[in-house]
C-alpha cells in the first residue's frame, strides 16, 4: 500500500509541474483559448462563406474540434520533458527514482483536464455560432470519442517524448508538426477517400482516421461506429504496446550515451 | 569498513561525428574506493573526466565497462534503488524557471515520493537549513547565482541521501557564499555521516573539505590519497625564507634532516625542507646556535594547488600513485 502511495505521488509531481506552469504562463492559456478558437472561427466562417450545409459544416468543425483537443493533450504529455529540456534540468528528474510511466501519466492528467476545457469551450461556441450540435452523439459516443482523442494525445505525446530522448532539442518541433501531419492524412476537413491510394493506406493505420468517421457517422455520413470504434482503439492498443517498450528502451539509450547530462548542460 | 562506493576498471568512451568515427575515452579503467561517511575530493583539469565518473557514479550515465556497487547495490542492475539513496547537486544548478523556490523543494519531494506532511515538513526543514525563507516565494529565475546554488543543495537533501554528489558546488560564486556552503557541507557530512563525494577545481575547498582526494587526468587516476600525503607524494616540499645578518653555515644545512635543497645570498637564505612545520624550529635553534642573527622568517607551504600543477604536468609513464 506504501508503495502504491509513493507511485500515485510521483505521478502527482509531474501533473504538479505542467499544472504550476500552465496557471503561470500566458502562452499556456493561449494554447487553451486563443488557437483553438481561432481555428474553430476560421474552418467556421470558411464554411459559412462557402454556403456548406449543416452536415457538411459538422463534417470539418468535428475535425477542427477533435483537432485541437488533440493538439492541447499532446502538448502536455510531450511538455513532461520539454520543460526539463527547455530548462536545463533534465538530469534532476532522472537522478530521481522515477519510472516512465510515471513522468507520462502526471503530464496526461493535466492534458486531458486542459483539452477537456478546450473541448467544452469549443463545443459551446460551435453551437451558439454556427448551430452545431456536437453532443449528438449522445453522451455514451461522445464519451467514447473524446477518451479516443485522449488516447490518441498520449501515443502522440509519447513519441515526442522518444525522439527529445533520442535526437535532443533537434526534435522539439516533432511537438507541433506531428498533429499537422496527422491532420493531413486522417481526413480532418475532407474524406480519407479523396487521398491518394498510398496516402490512404497510411490513414487506415492512424486511429485518428477511425475516430472521426465514427463521429461523423452519427451527422449522415455513413460507416460502422462500433466497428470504425474498435480499429481505432485496437490500433491505439498496438502503438502504446510498442511505446512503452520503447520509450524504457530510449532512457537506457539515453543513460548510455549521456544525453541526460548533456541535455542538462 | 563499508564502502559506499566501490568501483572496478571503469571506461567509458564517447562516440561522435559521422559514422561515430570520433571517440574520446573519458575514463581509462578508474578503480575507486569511496568509505561511508568521508568526504571524497575529485580534482582535475577540464576534460579529465570528472563530470563523467560523477554521472556514472550518480547512475545518470553508464559505463561501457567495469563494476560499480554503490552503498552495496549493483548500479547497473540496481539503478532505480540506488536512485532513491543517492542525490546530486550541481554547480550553475538549473531548475524549472517559473516555479518558485518552495514549489522546486516541493515537486522533487514528490519525485521521491514524500507524502504531503512529510513532505512539509521537509521542506520547511530545508529552507530554515539554507536561509531560503526570504525567498520561497521567489521565482527560479529570479534568483542570485549563489541563492540557486542554496537551493540546489537543499534539494539534493530532499530524499536524505545517504551518499551525496556534489559537482562544483561552489563554482562561480562570491567567496562569502562559498564558504557558508562549504560550512553547510561539512556540517551535513558531520551531523548526519552522510557520504560526500565531490568535483571542484578550487584547492582550498578540496583541502578543507576532503577526507581523502583523487586527482583525475586524461581519464585516469593520477594519485590517491589526503591532502597531506599527497603534498608529500611529490616532494615540492615547502620553503622557509630566512632574512639574516652574519653567516649561515652550509654545513649545518648539510647535515640538517629534512632539508632538500637551500640557497644563500645576500642576506636571505631559502630552505626547502620536506615540512616546514615540523622543521622550522630546529632548524632556526640550530642557525642561531651557529651565531646568525636571524631578522626574519617567512614560510611558504606546498599547497594543493602546488600538487595539482605538478599531477597536471605529470607524463603518464608511471600514472598512479596511491596512499
Amino acid at each position: 500500500m506504501f508503495n502504491f502511495q509513493k507511485r500515485l505521488i510521483q505521478i502527482q509531481a509531474f501533473a504538479f509541474k505542467n499544472w504550476v506552469i500552465t496557471k503561470r504562463n500566458v502562452f499556456s492559456l493561449s494554447e487553451i483559448l486563443f488557437w483553438p478558437l481561432i481555428g474553430l472561427f476560421s474552418v467556421g466562417l470558411l464554411s459559412v462563406f462557402l454556403g456548406l450545409d449543416q452536415q457538411m459544416t459538422g463534417f470539418v468543425l468535428i475535425g477542427i474540434i477533435s483537432m485541437s483537443l488533440i493538439q492541447v493533450c499532446q502538448i502536455d504529455v510531450a511538455y513532461a520533458l520539454l520543460y526539463d529540456l527547455w530548462s536545463k534540468s533534465m538530469k534532476h528528474t532522472f537522478i530521481a527514482p522515477i519510472y516512465p510511466y510515471q513522468l507520462i501519466s502526471g503530464a496526461w492528467l493535466i492534458g486531458m483536464g486542459r483539452s477537456f476545457v478546450v473541448f467544452v469551450l469549443l463545443s459551446l461556441i460551435s453551437q451558439i455560432a454556427f448551430g452545431f450540435n456536437v453532443y449528438q452523439p449522445g453522451i455514451f459516443f461522445s464519451f467514447l470519442h473524446l477518451v479516443g482523442l485522449f488516447f490518441i494525445s498520449l501515443m502522440i505525446g509519447i513519441g515526442v517524448c522518444i525522439l527529445v530522448l533520442l535526437f535532443g532539442y533537434k526534435a522539439e518541433v516533432a511537438a507541433w508538426s506531428i498533429t499537422s501531419l496527422m491532420a493531413l492524412v486522417c481526413g480532418l476537413y475532407y474524406p480519407v477517400t479523396i487521398l491518394p491510394s498510398s496516402v490512404q493506406t497510411l490513414a487506415r493505420v492512424l486511429p485518428l482516421t477511425y475516430f472521426l468517421e465514427s463521429y461523423r457517422s452519427f451527422y449522415g455520413f455513413g460507416g460502422e461506429r462500433i466497428s470504425l470504434l474498435g480499429k481505432g482503439f485496437g490500433l491505439i492498443a498496438l502503438y502504446l504496446a510498442l511505446e512503452a517498450p520503447l520509450l524504457k528502451w530510449v532512457i537506457g539509450h539515453a543513460r548510455r550515451k549521456g544525453t541526460f547530462m548533456k541535455l542538462s548542460e | 569498513m563499508f564502502l559506499a562506493i566501490h568501483a572496478k576498471e571503469i571506461h567509458k568512451t564517447f562516440q561522435s561525428g559521422c559514422w561515430k568515427k570520433r571517440k574520446k575515452a573519458a575514463l581509462q579503467g578508474i578503480d575507486l574506493q569511496v568509505r561511508q561517511g568521508e568526504i571524497f575530493g575529485i580534482l582535475g583539469p577540464n576534460g579529465a573526466g570528472k563530470t563523467t565518473l560523477l554521472s556514472i557514479l550518480s547512475t545518470l550515465l553508464l559505463p561501457d565497462r567495469g563494476e560499480i556497487h554503490i552503498l552495496g547495490l549493483d548500479s547497473i542492475r540496481e539503478g532505480h534503488r540506488i536512485r532513491e539513496m543517492i542525490n546530486l547537486s550541481s554547480g550553475n544548478a538549473n531548475f524549472l524557471w517559473s516555479l518558485k523556490v518552495e514549489e522546486v523543494l516541493h515537486f522533487f519531494g514528490m519525485l521521491y515520493g514524500l507524502s504531503g506532511k512529510e513532505r512539509k515538513a521537509r521542506v520547511e526543514s530545508l529552507i530554515q537549513m539554507f536561509e531560503l525563507g526570504e525567498h520561497r516565494e521567489v521565482s527560479f529565475d529570479r534568483l542570485s547565482t549563489g541563492m540557486k546554488q542554496r537551493l540546489s543543495l537543499a534539494k539534493s537533501l530532499m530524499n536524505d541521501p545517504a551518499l551525496l554528489l556534489l559537482d562544483e558546488p561552489t563554482v562561480g560564486l562570491d567567496p562569502n557564499v562559498s564558504i557558508h556552503i562549504r560550512n553547510q557541507i561539512q556540517m551535513l557530512q558531520r551531523s548526519r555521516g552522510m557520504t560526500i563525494l565531490l568535483t571542484t577545481h578550487n584547492m582550498k575547498e578540496a583541502e578543507f573539505l576532503c577526507d581523502r582526494i583523487a586527482f583525475l587526468k586524461e581519464g585516469r587516476i593520477q594519485a590517491l590519497g589526503t591532502a597531506q600525503s599527497l603534498k608529500k607524494m611529490i616532494r615540492i616540499g615547502d620553503l622557509i625564507k630566512i632574512q639574516y645578518r652574519g653567516e649561515v653555515m652550509e654545513e649545518s644545512l648539510l647535515r640538517f634532516e629534512g632539508v632538500i635543497n637551500y640557497s644563500i645570498s645576500d642576506g636571505l637564505c631559502e630552505i626547502m625542507v620536506d615540512d616546514a612545520e615540523k622543521r622550522v624550529g630546529s632548524l632556526i635553534a640550530q642557525l642561531v646556535r651557529d651565531g646568525t642573527h636571524i631578522q626574519n622568517v617567512n614560510v611558504e607551504q606546498t599547497n594543493l594547488e602546488d600538487v595539482f600543477v605538478q599531477f597536471s604536468k605529470e607524463v603518464d609513464s608511471d600514472p598512479s600513485f596511491c596512499v
